[in-house]
């Protein structure tokens, strides 16, 4: 039975390929000097070179986090490109323009980009490395006052709003890979909802990573005003690379009050061979605040792919009835490790929160969730709810569930649940026994246990998700 | 070093360990030399470590303590209800003794009391002091007690307060039971604290041998309302298919610190049943630590927790599971009144191999008040994939429909809620299995649920 199903999670990567566009990389190293480049580079203003100097300082005054149960070799911060950039060309007006090796990249992926546009009205910011390329359907979000645009470009166009809400969520000294990025980000994207404005369509960016040893330090905020809401949609792939390569993003939301932000992601970057060797490191900070009253934030997430998944997208829940929620699926195999959970903080009366965190190792994977819910000593009539499953496939994988509880509100309500389950020989029996082949009978299974969370995805994502957790569990067996 | 010198409690600990009696044997003064060796170099636990993260002992590190010496006489006076002095030599006052004790020792201020105690010291059942034991080599447990504490002075390295307590091995308990030897009646350990400012280091030994049965109770009380601090360790192991209730009742003074640790060792088809209660002390801290080492062993782990104003209970329990087809389940409580702080920390560790492996773990808290607080961590490490694990915590207050049917029966609101309170906590004592401390321990609950403003 284990060598059916090890032949069904040994897919292997189906994205393995590198794009070859000359970049313009900045030497490898770092100091301030690097960083005074990258912000020349980009044409900063001054405040945001401060901003970099001030969290490259702190960083340097911090130790490395250990708490974490992934183990990697020690990473050699200096002997990493913190700048890596298509040479710059004209802007693009059209696709047409798009360089067509570019394009043939994304055909490849199986997300092309016009069939991107076709699909459902979603507007790609395509991020190709760290320049965006191009983006599309600016008109229509602009004529609905939506922003939308990469980082570097808000800083330019919109820098009061950068400046006012950059760092408000995850302080530039939050932790040592937030401090990292603070000080070397060199894109991401900005979304901005105005007031009462309802995103006339779901708004999506395409991560890749292609030069090699260029770690990525992407950062992305999206505020949602008053009434506003939004849903984005990130998905990653990366091509094969031998050498790890280190990922530090930061996201930050802001929801002011009743506005609502949901995001959602589907990650497979390159997770190292079936040795283990190679894979992306992905250490991202996400984080969320519910500062109005009545706002809601909703994370919802499928990781398939890195080496090391290092991440707890959170909300703080400061506004009176605001609502935070977490939906997540993380599957490891091989030698993966992944330590993803959520922190609800309760700060605001009769805040809520849901989470939902189903986790699926097999090979020789790691497979944890942390989590924290606290309820603040005001945060009369909190009320979480979360459910943790694992499911383990085959006897050298391990998954772990550390959930913190910290309550000091009496009229609080927390409850926790977690169970554990496996793909059995019995269940694939039962299968058998009614004419479904093996295949489809580990698909259904996995199906089943990741439904309550695949349903939170957008449509076409639920789709690509299902698509993903298929490569990685199903494919040609016999 | 210059952290001990920065601590009053250690050092009021060090400078008072010359004064203790030099042992008969040399062996117990290596193994106390090697842990004070060691206690001089460990670092003690701080807020930043992770096991430590939501106790914080510096109120305890503050305080200086006496360790009581062979020369100082325990108050018995104080123990011993005074109102019958002819019968003050040997009987306990009635809030204190449990009829249904087949054997009893009593410990007042760390040191055996002879006139309180009738233990066991012949071939098949031993229920003795451990000072006794250590002071005569020529005794036969001395062997066995050698090989259990020589085995664990390597185990505690890592643990300050444990190596401590081995530094200061002197009194305590040990429990023997011989192959198929199978007691009906408990054995009742009892530590009555007599006076303040005092620090004890009990250390009790448990071994059951193959088949063997016993239930045990370890009660720690005190007799007065001032500071005193326990440090104690608990060794325990069963043999094949031995099998041991193990009912832990820690009601030391408010003004107190309580500090234990309880290891468990399961052989094949072994059997240990837990149920742990904290309501005394100003700080408590209970980590047991449970290894199910043979194929189809069992632990059941039971715990309440009800504190009020000014008190922080902490229990860490780990329930490591080493073999296959074992299993284990646990409930703990905990109810916070006042300011008080709960801490819970249930770590269920399925090792590689531990194939069939059934495990669930329950927490539940109640709050009482709008200043407690509660720190809880259920936490499941699984390496094995054919394994039934399941853990649940919840946090809240009592049900507002079990409230309202209460009160639509005509109890007025607030006896509603001390009911339910009481339920909630009795559910717990009521798996004791010991008529008599159930009774008592229902009645302190109760009186405790009157003494809170539930309805408040």
């Amino acid at each position: 039975m284990s060598s059916t199903l090890q032949q069904l999670i040994d897919q292997p990567y189906k994205h393995g390929f590198v794009t070859d566009i000359e970049s313009d990389v900045v030497a490898r190293g770092l100091n301030e000097d690097v960083i005074r480049l990258i912000s020349a580079k980009k044409e900063e203003p001054d405040w945001l070179l401060d901003f970099r100097l001030a969290a490259y300082r702190h960083w340097l005054t911090m130790p490395l986090p250990e708490w974490s149960s992934v183990a990697y070799p020690a990473i050699d911060f200096q002997a990493i490109s913190y700048y890596a950039a298509p040479k710059a060309k004209k802007k693009l007006a059209s696709m047409d323009e798009v360089d067509p090796e570019l394009l043939r990249t994304f055909e490849k992926l199986g997300v092309p980009m016009h069939e991107q546009k076709a699909l459902a009205g979603v507007a790609v910011d395509v991020i190709f490395d760290s320049v965006s390329v191009t983006t599309t359907y600016k008109k229509r979000l602009a004529e609905a006052g939506v922003i939308f645009c990469s980082l570097s470009e808000a800083v330019r166009e919109h820098p009061e709003l950068v400046r006012r809400y950059l760092g408000s969520v995850v302080a530039s000294n939050d932790n040592y890979y937030a401090a990292l990025n603070s000080a070397v980000f060199t894109e991401g994207s900005f979304c901005f909802i105005p007031r009462g404005v309802k995103c006339p369509m779901e708004l999506s960016t395409y991560f890749r990573i292609n030069t090699q040893e260029s770690g990525q330090f992407e950062r992305t905020l999206i505020v949602a005003e008053e009434g506003a809401d939004v849903s984005y949609l990130e998905g990653c792939t990366a091509p094969q690379f031998d050498t790890n390569q280190l990922h530090a993003a930061v996201v930050e939301l802001v929801a002011l009050e009743r506005a609502s932000i949901k995001y959602s992601t589907v990650q497979n970057w390159y997770a190292g061979d079936a040795n283990g060797v190679g894979g992306i490191y992905n250490f991202v900070t996400k984080r969320g605040l519910c500062k109005g009253a009545h706002s809601r934030i909703s994370w919802t997430q499928v990781e398939t792919g890195s080496a090391i998944t290092w991440k707890y997208p959170s909300c703080v829940l400061e506004g009176d009835h605001s609502v935070g929620e977490f939906y997540s699926v993380a599957l490891t195999n091989h030698h993966q490790q992944a330590d993803t959970g959520t922190k609800m903080i309760h700060l605001g009366r009769n805040t809520r929160s849901t989470i939902i965190s189903k986790g699926i190792s097999a090979g020789q994977s790691r497979n944890s969730y942390r989590g924290l819910v606290q309820v603040g000593p005001k945060a009369e009539g909190a009320r979480n709810y979360s459910q943790c499953d694992s499911m383990l496939i085959g006897d050298r994988c391990a998954a772990s569930t550390f959930p913190y509880l910290r309550v000091m509100n009496e009229s609080a309500r927390v409850e926790h649940e977690a169970t554990t389950s496996r793909i059995g020989a019995d269940q694939l029996f039962y299968f058998a026994s009614r004419g479904v082949d093996n295949e489809s009978a580990v698909s259904m299974i996995i199906n089943g246990f990741v439904k309550d969370v695949f349903t939170q995805l957008p449509m076409e994502f639920a789709v690509e998700a299902s698509k993903l957790l298929g490569l990685k569990l199903e494919g040609s067996v016999g | 070093m210059t952290a001990i010198h920065a601590n009053p409690w250690l050092a009021s600990l060090l400078a008072s360990h010359g004064s203790l009696a030099a042992p008969a044997v040399s062996w117990v003064h290596e193994l106390r030399r090697a842990a004070l060796e060691r206690a001089h170099a460990l670092a003690l636990p701080g807020r930043s470590d992770e096991a430590w993260r939501f106790t914080d002992l510096s109120a305890l590190y503050r305080m200086a303590f006496q360790v009581p010496a062979a020369a100082d006489l325990p108050d018995i006076a104080s123990v011993v209800a005074a109102a019958d002095a002819s019968s003050a030599g040997t009987v306990l006052p009635a809030g204190l003794e449990i009829p249904e004790a087949a054997y009893r020792l009593t410990f007042v201020d760390g040191m055996l009391e002879p006139s309180l105690s009738n233990g066991h010291d012949q071939r098949g059942i031993r229920v003795i002091s451990l000072a006794s034991v250590l002071a005569d080599a020529g005794h036969p447990m001395h062997d066995r007690a050698q090989a259990l504490l020589g085995s664990e002075a390597s185990d505690s390295d890592a643990d300050a307060l444990a190596t401590l307590n081995m530094a200061f091995l002197q009194h305590g308990a040990i429990v023997v039971l011989e192959r198929g030897m199978r007691l009906d009646a408990p054995v009742h350990l009892l530590f009555v604290s007599s006076r303040p400012d005092l620090a004890t280091h009990p250390r009790l030994l448990v071994m059951l041998d193959q088949g063997a049965e016993a239930h045990l109770i370890e009660e720690h009380v005190a007799r007065h309302a001032g500071a005193s601090c326990v440090n104690a360790v608990a060794r325990i192991r069963l043999a094949a298919g031995a099998r041991l209730r193990h009912a832990r009742i820690q009601s030391d003074s408010q003004a107190g610190f309580h500090i234990a640790r309880c290891l468990v060792d399961l052989a094949r088809d072994a059997c240990y049943e837990s149920t742990s209660i904290a309501m005394g002390s100003r700080l408590s801290r209970l980590d047991l630590d449970v290894h199910l080492r043979g194929d189809g062993a069992h632990a059941s782990l039971d715990g309440l927790a009800m504190i009020g104003a000014g008190q922080l209970a902490d229990t860490h329990t780990f329930i490591d599971h080493a073999s296959p087809h074992c299993t284990s389940r646990q409930l703990h409580k905990v109810v916070l009144a006042g300011n008080a702080h709960g801490v819970f920390n249930g770590r269920i560790l399925v090792q590689p191999g531990a194939q069939q492996t059934d495990s669930s773990q329950q927490s539940r808290t109640l709050l009482l008040s709008g200043r407690a607080r509660i720190d809880a961590k259920p936490q499941l490490d699984i390496f094995a994939d054919d394994v039934k694990c399941a853990h649940g915590a919840t946090v809240g207050q009592l049900e507002a429909d079990e409230l309202f049917y209460l009160v639509s029966r005509g109890i007025d609101p607030a006896a509603a809620r001390r009911l339910l309170t009481f339920g909630f906590a009795a559910d717990v004592i009521n798996r004791l299995g010991i008529g008599s401390l159930e009774q008592r321990l229902r009645e302190r609950v109760l009186a405790q649920t009157e003494s809170l403003k539930v309805g408040a």
